[in-house]
């Protein structure tokens, strides 16, 4: 090929330089993307290529499932908690065991907390680099960053001595030649277009929300016991209340609910003072990242919903972030996503290192197929005998990514799908803000599909996140104050309380997307498990049809201003926060055997 | 031994022998009972819970018992070498003597009552072999891994973890220990079953005496 | 002055005045058994010394271990990044992608041949030459074999470097291997638990840095410091399982005082962490405070030795379902069976011979006799 149209919409020409960066550094996991550049150097082809796969299906086979969400959980250490939350899910769904109010409650504030931590430190830890010159912060005065900290808000560290000291504290690093997780950076490239004192004010904030992060999941230890990795149970929570009575002290009791709440009150400050600001101010340096790296999002965007207000009703009267999805563009028209409808979400694996029986078909996840098929295609360059591969062919299998489809179509998940999805259904708040960024920036709807417009979306989820956070956190209280403080439903704790057989599906919005879960289970153990989590529909790689994926839509068009120093690359795909292991883990029920896998 | 006609009590157990058993039976008992219910411990007691020490006391007894029947496992190996006689039967079984497996075939047609027993000074055969694998062994195994459980809490500069902390190496992960412990548990209280019965019922129909040998030490014979 | 931080400047940043440096350097001249000669030496490598570069490299795993050590509060992971160590490589947070990445790792191989440490997140697949994990167009394979070949020490961060976690399970699809069964030559000090808890990861490596050596470790190259003592022994529930109080369900009244997580699976009383004495997330809390026992995740093939909720592990050798107890009672009931047929076939056939049942033995059976036990 040299140029083609996929079925949904966009040119690809993979006839001018190929550009490959792998590893995609500051995302979870191992990714590869190539691309073709033409003679202007704008991206005119892309390839996202998942590097690596763990296999969990054939481990999780056969296993209590009242344990398979610590499994799943080692999924993702990033967005730690969604996998847990989306198979407790699962098999409570499976085996109809309805959650208490109160479980209800904490689940969403330990989820919510999870969003705001995961935002945050997404913005400033794995995005920030990309917009923010840090060698250049070292050139700032530090009174004049201390005025421009000032005057876009009230946040108290913005002395010029505070600036002062961090700029001294960056330029003894860059000074030492010892430049850590700076060295090798791209700075000075003229994509950089921040001045030096929203540089400086960028690069302290980064330390601030490195130092600050450790508090929001706290929140997360309060009811899980630790972060990464909190505890979650079948059937509600684990952490047991009482407030009133003798042995308080071994439960949640109101000196735990004063911590988080303590806790949740800093975390909307420092989002709403820090996070917010520093968002408006970087994109308004950046408004032409509000036409590049929109991709499939003024199309197609999906999310399963997420933060039942009721504790177990799934329908979008209850859910705080609606469930739908968007075709074509058409915000007027929310389609009905469910997870079980054996038509709505498949697989596909033609482009895939695993095999079908039928590599044209799609499957549904309760149905789904993993077995591994490592091959590189006719036109790839390398790799063989362990050599480093050159350049990945993608007409032939390239990923250990599968291609999901919410009826057939590449679908896009995420903070801006979640929000724009919410705003089409007409949620007050979320249209409020919305509405009111843009207006602050002086920009139409249709900036949001954009690298940026996801970036600023990621960042309103964050404050809407830190803001419900607290209605949740009263919610709890009220319920408590109402005597309803049960935890857990232990009625079918028992596995001889089961079906012999059962399946069920799990749904949750991960911060970086629509995560599912689908289980069967017999005689007490698992049968068969799957999961298509946000990474596998964003990082897709083709389908049988062509469609190319949302990462591979998003780089098109994209101008580069030196190929050899990709910055503009690592700014779009991070605009969706990749998170590879989840992507690629990919369980499926058969029992993949690896035999097959080869180099060819 | 002759095969007919009755003979004088033999003296076949001697004082160190019988009081051993005995002593190793209670050991055997507290272990077994208290063991049990480390493993799954009996419903929560409710109340103050400084003035409380229920696991406490089960776990006491439990490692009090469990080096009395250490010691009791080197006292019967050095019954051997005073005692001597058949003492070593315990350990090994005579499967070098020619009608040894014509015994033991025997002892096993005896227990389907398709043949009648000989007559024995010490153990049978089948109750040798039963001896080592039921009991013998698996006390080993609860004596290494219950030295290395200890280890555990003792820690790494404690004496049980030098000679036993090796076990935890073999493992990798201590649950197992644990599993294999209590595995071995379960051996031995099958071997208290059927050591029971088949002591009862040898006493009864054999021709010999089992029970009352052990209390002094003769075995008269019947017929 | 050389171009690099010092460790001497580092510490006289964090407020050590330079008398208390020199004795520093005193106590480690005495250690190093070079003698009172010897300070001068080790006061000049201090100061002359550029602070310790770390390539922190992650094969097939969570990022669990990298956030973790993200939470750390003292010290916290910024202090850690900017003044005590370089950490030149990291893929979760570092600025370089692609082309740049990779020749950081080759820059500080070369550079800095023996003298970096390597920190190692996940583990490394072998099945498929190596294919389930690429970093760069190549298997990680090759790049740990690189990088860990030149070390000075190899940090094996969690449960994934050090013994495998969750890929390592049954069956193990990608054979996945923890990382001190491919090093020979170099040390290397296991950190496990999934994660490790943040404190414990920032401890070793600034006393690593503080002391200038690698710290005790036991059999299983783990910190003697940290992993010396279970999690039951120092839990703060501790009495209420030596009192015999335990969570018997979720949500019942024990959980409500914060009895013990024994009957529910706790894996406190076979895990080495300390969990229970540190806590998590600066102590707010650690699993069992939070209600949910423990499920052991700093042990060896800790996955393989569920249900999470049975004090016994399965034993899937004898089938699905069993464990030792269900093992146990089967071979009972074996046992009882045969006992009972056999009592009572006895029994049946005295009656039906007519005989007594106390007495000779002679009628049980009229075959010859064959020459017994004789002594």
């Amino acid at each position: 090929m040299s140029q083609i149209t996929t079925p949904n919409g966009f040119t690809l020409d993979n006839s001018g330089r190929r550009v490959v960066i792998d590893p995609v550094t500051r995302i979870e996991g191992h990714l590869r993307i190539e691309v073709n550049v033409d003679s202007g150097n704008v991206i005119r082809n892309a390839v996202s290529v998942g590097t690596m796969w763990r296999g969990l299906e054939p481990i999780l086979k056969g296993r209590d499932p009242r344990d398979a969400w610590a499994f799943v959980q080692r999924i993702c250490g990033v967005c730690t908690g969604v996998h847990a939350l989306a198979s407790v899910r699962a098999v409570e769904d499976a085996l109809g065991i309805p959650i208490p109010a109160s479980a209800n409650s904490i689940r969403n504030i330990m989820h919510l907390a999870l969003y705001a931590h995961d935002h945050l430190v997404h913005f400033y830890h794995l995005h920030a680099l990309d917009w923010v010159d840090v060698v250049s912060a070292l050139s700032a005065s530090p009174k004049a960053t201390s005025e421009l900290a000032q005057s876009i808000s009230s946040w108290p560290n913005s002395s010029p001595g505070y600036f002062s000291d961090v700029q001294k504290k960056v330029k003894q690093m860059v000074g030492s030649g010892q430049l850590g997780p700076f060295r090798n950076g791209y700075w000075g490239h003229p994509a950089y277009k921040l001045p030096p004192e929203a540089n400086l004010m960028a690069v302290a904030h980064y330390i601030e929300a490195l130092n600050f992060q450790r508090e929001i999941v706290k929140i997360q230890a309060v009811f899980g016991g630790k972060n990464p990795h909190p505890m979650w149970l079948v059937g509600g929570v684990p952490s047991a209340i009482n407030v009133h009575g003798a042995g308080a002290v071994g439960a949640i009791n109101i000196e735990r609910l004063n911590l988080v709440a303590d806790i949740a009150e800093r975390t909307l400050a420092f989002i709403s003072q820090v996070y917010i600001p520093d968002l408006l101010a970087i994109a308004s340096f950046y408004k032409d990242w509000f036409k590049l790296g929109g991709g499939l999002s003024s199309q197609n965007l999906l999310s399963y919903g997420e933060f039942p207000s009721i504790a177990n009703d799934t329908s979008n009267h209850s859910l705080m972030l609606p469930r739908g999805a968007i075709l074509g563009g058409d915000l007027t028209h929310l389609h009905e996503v469910d997870l079980k409808d054996p038509n709505q979400v498949h697989e596909f694996v033609d482009h895939s290192w695993y095999n079908y029986p039928d590599e044209k078909a799609g499957l549904h996840p309760w149905d789904g197929v993993t077995d591994m098929n490592f091959r590189l295609g006719p036109k790839s360059r390398g790799g063989k005998n362990g050599e480093r591969i050159e350049e990945i062919d993608e007409g032939d299998k390239y990923s250990y990514i599968k291609a999901p489809r919410w009826k057939g179509h590449a679908m896009e998940v995420g903070p801006l799908a979640r929000l724009v999805i919410a705003y089409a259904a007409g949620d007050k708040r979320v249209k409020e803000m919305v509405d009111g960024t843009l207006k602050k920036l002086d920009l139409p709807l249709t900036a949001l599909f954009s690298t940026m417009g996801r970036t600023a979306a990621r960042g309103l989820e964050g404050l809407w996140a830190a803001e419900k956070l607290k209605e949740e956190i009263a919610g709890l209280q009220a319920n408590i104050r109402s005597g309803n403080t049960a935890t857990a439903n232990t009625e079918k704790w028992e596995p001889k309380t089961w079906p012999t057989e059962a399946k069920g599906a799990g749904y949750s919005e991960a911060p970086r997307g629509a995560l599912g879960h689908w289980i069967k289970i017999k005689e007490g153990r698992i049968d068969n498990y799957q999961c298509v989590v946000p990474t596998t529909w964003n990082a897709s790689p083709r389908d049988p049809a062509g469609n190319i994926g949302p990462y591979e839509a998003a780089l098109l068009g994209v101008p580069m201003a030196n190929p050899s120093k990709p910055l503009e690359i690592l700014r779009v795909v991070h605009s969706f926060d990749p998170c590879l292991a989840c992507a690629t883990h990919v369980i499926g029920p058969d029992g993949g055997l690896l035999t097959e896998a080869k180099i060819l | 031994m002759p095969e007919k006609g009755m003979l004088p009590p033999v003296m076949v157990y001697g004082p160190g022998v019988r009081i051993w058993h005995w002593l190793n039976a209670l050991a055997v008992v507290v272990l077994g009972v208290t063991g049990y219910f480390i493993g799954m411990p009996p419903p929560s007691v409710i109340g103050d819970t400084s003035t409380l020490y229920v696991m406490g006391w089960i776990r006491f007894y439990h490692l009090a018992f469990g080096y009395v029947f250490a010691l009791l496992a080197i006292m019967r190996l050095w019954l051997v070498f005073v005692e001597g006689g058949v003492t070593l039967q315990l350990y090994v079984p005579a499967i070098w003597r020619r009608d040894w497996l014509d015994g033991f075939i025997r002892q096993i047609k005896w227990n389907l009552l398709m043949a009648k027993p000989l007559r024995y000074v010490g153990l049978n055969p089948l109750g040798s072999v039963t001896m080592l694998t039921m009991f013998v062994i698996p006390g080993a195994v609860m004596i290494l891994t219950g030295f290395a459980m200890y280890a555990e809490v003792a820690g790494h500069d404690s004496w049980q973890y030098f000679l036993f902390g090796w076990l935890t190496m073999l493992f990798g992960n201590t649950l197992d220990l644990h599993l294999f412990h209590r595995l071995a548990m379960w051996v031995m209280m099958w071997f208290v079953m059927v050591h029971v019965y088949i002591a009862v019922r040898e006493d009864i129909l054999s021709r010999q005496t089992v029970i009352s040998t052990m209390l002094s030490g003769e075995r008269q014979f019947r017929d | 002055m050389s171009k690099h931080e010092t460790f001497y400047e580092v510490i006289r940043q964090r407020g050590v005045s330079r008398r208390e440096f020199l004795g520093f350097c005193a106590v480690m001249a005495t250690m190093l058994g070079i003698g009172p000669k010897g300070v001068a030496t080790v006061a000049h490598a201090m100061e002359t010394k550029p602070r310790i570069p770390v390539l922190w490299l992650h094969g097939l795993e969570c990022t669990c271990c990298s956030e973790s050590f993200l939470r750390s509060g003292h010290p916290m992971a910024s202090e850690i990044i900017t003044s005590m160590i370089s950490l030149d490589y990291d893929d979760t947070i570092m600025a370089a992608a692609g082309d740049q990445a990779e020749e950081i790792v080759h820059d500080i191989i070369r550079d800095y041949r023996g003298e970096y440490i390597l920190a190692v997140e996940g583990n490394i697949p072998l099945a498929n030459d190596g294919m389930a994990c690429i970093v760069g167009g190549r298997p990680f394979h090759h790049q740990f074999d690189e990088a860990a070949e030149h070390a000075k020490a190899i940090i094996a961060w969690g449960t994934c470097a050090s013994s495998g976690c969750v890929q390592a399970a049954r069956p193990n699809p990608t054979q996945a291997t923890p990382v001190h069964k491919l090093v020979s030559h170099v040390p290397v000090i296991n950190v496990p638990g999934c994660p490790p808890i943040a404190e414990v990861m920032t401890g070793v490596l600034s006393y690593i840095l503080t002391y200038d050596r690698l710290p005790e470790l036991d059999h299983q190259l783990r910190p003697k410091m940290f992993y010396s003592q279970r999690v039951h022994d120092k839990c703060y529930r501790r009495a209420h399982f030596d009192a015999g109080q335990f969570v018997e369900a979720w949500d019942d009244d024990g959980a409500r005082q914060g009895w013990c997580l024994y009957k529910m699976g706790c894996r406190g009383p076979t895990t080495y962490n300390a969990c229970s004495s540190m806590g998590w997330n600066e102590g707010v809390s650690f699993p069992i405070k939070s209600g949910h026992g423990c499920i052991g995740c700093s042990e060896e093939g800790f996955w393989d030795r569920g249900p999470f909720y049975e004090r016994l592990p399965d034993m899937h050798q004898w089938g699905i379902e069993s464990n030792a107890d269900k093992v146990a009672v089967v071979g009972a009931s074996v046992l009882g069976g045969a006992v009972a047929v056999q009592a009572g076939a006895t029994l049946v056939k005295r009656i039906l011979t007519g005989k007594r049942l106390k007495g000779s033995a002679d009628d049980a059976a009229d075959e010859t006799e064959t020459p017994g036990n004789k002594k």
